[in-house]
C-alpha cells in the first residue's frame, strides 16, 4: 500500500505455540495485552481500531478477544478471515488505518486454536465446495506436488529438504514460544512417517495453536508512548492470488514473486538488504521455493543457497531465526501476526538465547494464505520492518 | 434446490453415483471412450475448464462445449498417505497437462510410487471417494498409458 505518513510498531506480544487447552480468545487476549503493555499504553481507551485475524474459531472472534481487557464500544473491531495469511493481514489492515490518517494507533491480532475445535487430526483440505477438494486434494499433497517436481527439474532429494527442518529446529533450540525444537537429524525426519510423498511428517508443520499482537501507531504516538525502540514499517503488502486453470511453473509462485516485487518497490529495500526473513514454511519444500521467489538467490540456486549456510546465523539471510512454522506449528490464523511480533523482537535484541548476532537491522515477513482449485494461494501477506532508533 | 425432503425419510440406497458435477465429464452411454468437457467462450474463444460462467477474460456468458484431449502429460504426482477425513489411503494425485493448454488436477488409477513427472496419460471413469451414504463416488481420473 502507499503510505500517506510514517507508520512503526511500538509493541508486539506473543503466546507460546504449542496444543494447548487455552482458548483462541484467551490466548488472542494474552498477546495483545502483552502488545498493548510493552507499547507502555495503561488505558484501555487508547487504541483506536482493532483487526482479529482467525480461520476457524467462529464468529465475532474479536470481539471476544476485547470483550475483557474493557476495550469493546470505543474503537471498531474488525474480523479478519484469509485462512493462513489472516493474522498478517489483520496487521496489514491497522497499519492502512495509520498511514492513512484514519487513527493514530491500532491494533492487529492473530489468533487460532486448532485443538479444542477439531476433532480429528486428519490433513487441512480447502473447502468441500470445491472441484480438487471433491477429487481428494489437501494442503500436504498439493506441497508434495511441488517437491516431487523440484525434485524432477533439480536433482534434489528428500535429504535435501530435510535440511530445512533441521535448520529451523536448530535456530528454536532456545526460543520458549518454539513447540518443536533443538537436534534432529537428517535420518529422523527423512524416516519419521510418510504423510505426503516426499514429504514426512516432521517436513510438515505440526497443528498448533497461539497468538501474536502488533500496535502500530504514528511518530508523534511513539513520542507520547516513550517507545525507546520503535520499529518502522517500510513496506506493507496483500495481494489475492490470480486464477489460472493453465500449465504453470508450480516451482515458483505467481502470487508470492508479485507480492515481494511490490514490497521492495515500495520499501525501497531490496532483497540483498534483510537481515532476517520469516517465511512461511509450513512445509520444507515451500522455505526452499521462497528463497528463489523471493530474491534472496537466483532462480534455481535455492538449494545451493542453503547448502553454503546462507540461510542460517553467519549467511546472507537469516531465515526463520524464530524457527518458523516448522518449530511453531500454524495455527493458521495466528502465524502471520506471530511471525511480526517475533521479527520485532529480534531487531531489538531482545531474544535471549535465540537472538541474531550481530543484532539485525531490517527484517521481513510472509505468509500465504489458503489453497483454491486454479490458485497457487488465495492471498499473500507481506513486510518490511527496520529498527528505527 | 425448491422442493424439501422430509427429514428422517429413508431414501432407497443407489447402487451408482456419479460425480455430482454433469458440466465436468461424459461417460458415452454408447460405450465409446470418455472425455472431460472443456468450455469455449463464445465472444473471446479461450477454453476452460472447470467451466466458469462468466468468462474471466471477457465476461462473456455463452459457451460451447467442446470434448478435450483424452490424453495428457502428468505435470507432477504425489502418493498421498495421510488424507482427507473418511477417504482411504494411500491415494495418488496429482497434475496433468492437455493440449489445449489446460491443467487438469485428478487422481491417478495407479498404485503408489508408478506415477512420475513426464508420464502419458488418459482420462477414464473411476471411484473417487465415498459418498457421505458409503456409496462409491465416480468420476475422471487418469491412468498411465501402456499400462
Ligand atoms: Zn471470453
Amino acid at each position: 500500500m502507499k503510505f500517506q505518513r510514517d507508520v512503526y510498531i511500538a509493541g508486539v506480544g506473543e503466546t507460546d505455540f504449542k496444543r494447548q487447552k487455552t482458548d483462541f480468545d484467551a490466548l488472542g487476549r494474552q498477546a495483545a495485552f502483552q502488545a498493548i503493555k510493552s507499547s507502555n499504553i495503561d488505558k484501555p481507551d487508547i487504541i483506536q481500531s482493532a483487526y482479529v485475524g482467525n480461520a476457524t474459531n467462529g464468529l465475532v472472534t474479536g470481539q471476544t478477544v476485547f470483550t475483557s481487557l474493557g476495550m469493546c464500544g470505543h474503537m471498531p473491531i474488525i474480523n479478519v478471515e484469509s485462512a493462513c495469511s489472516a493474522g498478517g493481514m489483520s496487521v496489514y489492515c491497522a497499519i492502512k488505518d495509520v498511514a492513512t490518517g484514519l487513527t493514530d494507533i491500532s491494533i492487529g491480532v492473530g489468533t487460532e486454536n486448532h485443538s479444542m475445535h477439531r476433532a480429528s487430526g486428519s490433513a487441512f483440505s480447502p473447502a468441500m465446495t470445491d472441484i480438487e477438494t471433491m477429487h481428494g486434494a489437501v494442503m500436504t499433497g498439493k506441497y508434495a506436488l511441488r517437491a516431487r517436481r523440484y525434485m524432477y527439474e533439480t536433482g534434489a532429494t528428500i535429504e535435501d529438504l530435510a535440511l530445512i527442518t533441521v535448520k529451523n529446529r536448530k535456530h528454536a533450540a532456545n526460543n520458549p514460544h518454539a513447540w518443536f525444537k533443538g537436534d534432529i537429524s537428517v535420518e529422523e525426519v527423512v524416516n519419521s512417517r510418510m504423510v505426503a510423498y516426499p514429504l514426512t511428517l516432521q517436513q510438515c508443520c505440526g497443528i498448533s495453536d497461539g497468538a501474536g499482537a502488533v500496535v502500530v501507531c504514528t511518530k508523534e504516538m511513539i513520542k507520547k508512548l516513550g517507545i525507546e525502540k520503535p520499529v518502522k514499517v517500510n513496506g506493507s503488502v496483500v495481494r489475492s492470488g490470480p486464477y489460472h486453470n493453465r500449465p504453470r511453473d508450480i516451482t515458483a509462485d505467481d502470487i508470492t514473486e508479485a507480492t515481494a516485487e511490490q514490497l521492495y518497490e515500495e520499501s525501497g529495500i531490496g532483497p540483498e538488504d534483510v537481515d532476517i526473513l520469516e517465511v512461511h514454511d509450513a512445509f520444507t519444500i515451500a522455505e526452499l521455493l521462497y528463497y528463489e521467489c523471493l530474491g534472496l538467490c537466483k532462480k534455481g540456486d535455492g538449494l545451493k543457497f542453503l547448502r553454503d549456510g546462507q540461510a542460517t546465523y553467519g549467511g546472507q539471510c537469516v531465515v526463520s531465526p524464530r524457527g518458523g512454522m516448522l518449530s511453531y506449528g500454524h495455527p493458521i490464523g495466528a502465524s502471520g501476526a506471530a511471525m511480526i511480533a517475533s521479527q520485532v523482537k529480534q531487531l531489538r535484541g531482545e531474544c535471549n538465547g535465540y537472538q541474531v548476532d550481530p543484532i539485525p537491522k531490517i527484517a521481513m515477513t510472509h505468509v500465504t494464505g489458503g489453497g483454491l482449485s486454479g490458485t497457487e494461494h488465495a492471498a499473500c501477506t507481506m513486510h518490511m520492518l527496520s529498527a528505527a532508533w | 434446490m425448491a422442493e424439501t425432503k422430509k427429514k428422517g425419510k429413508k431414501k432407497e440406497k443407489e447402487p451408482d453415483i456419479v460425480f455430482f458435477h454433469p458440466d465436468l465429464f461424459e461417460v458415452p452411454e454408447d460405450g465409446s471412450a470418455p472425455f472431460l468437457k472443456g468450455y469455449r467462450c463464445k465472444k473471446c474463444n479461450q477454453i476452460d475448464f472447470p467451466k466458469i460462467s462468466p468468462c474471466p477474460n471477457c465476461w462473456g456468458e455463452e459457451f460451447e462445449m467442446v470434448a478435450l484431449s483424452r490424453e495428457g502429460t502428468v505435470y507432477s504426482a504425489t502418493d498421498i498417505y495421510i488424507g482427507q477425513a473418511g477417504m482411504e489411503t494411500p491415494y495418488v494425485f496429482g497434475y496433468v497437462d492437455l493440449p489445449e493448454d489446460l491443467r487438469i488436477f485428478a487422481q491417478f488409477e495407479a498404485d503408489v510410487e508408478t506415477i512420475n513427472c513426464g508420464d502419458k496419460v488418459e482420462v477414464v471413469e473411476g471411484i473417487i471417494r465415498m459418498n457421505n451414504d458409503g456409496l462409491p463416488l465416480k468420476s475422471y481420473k487418469f491412468k498411465k498409458i501402456n499400462e
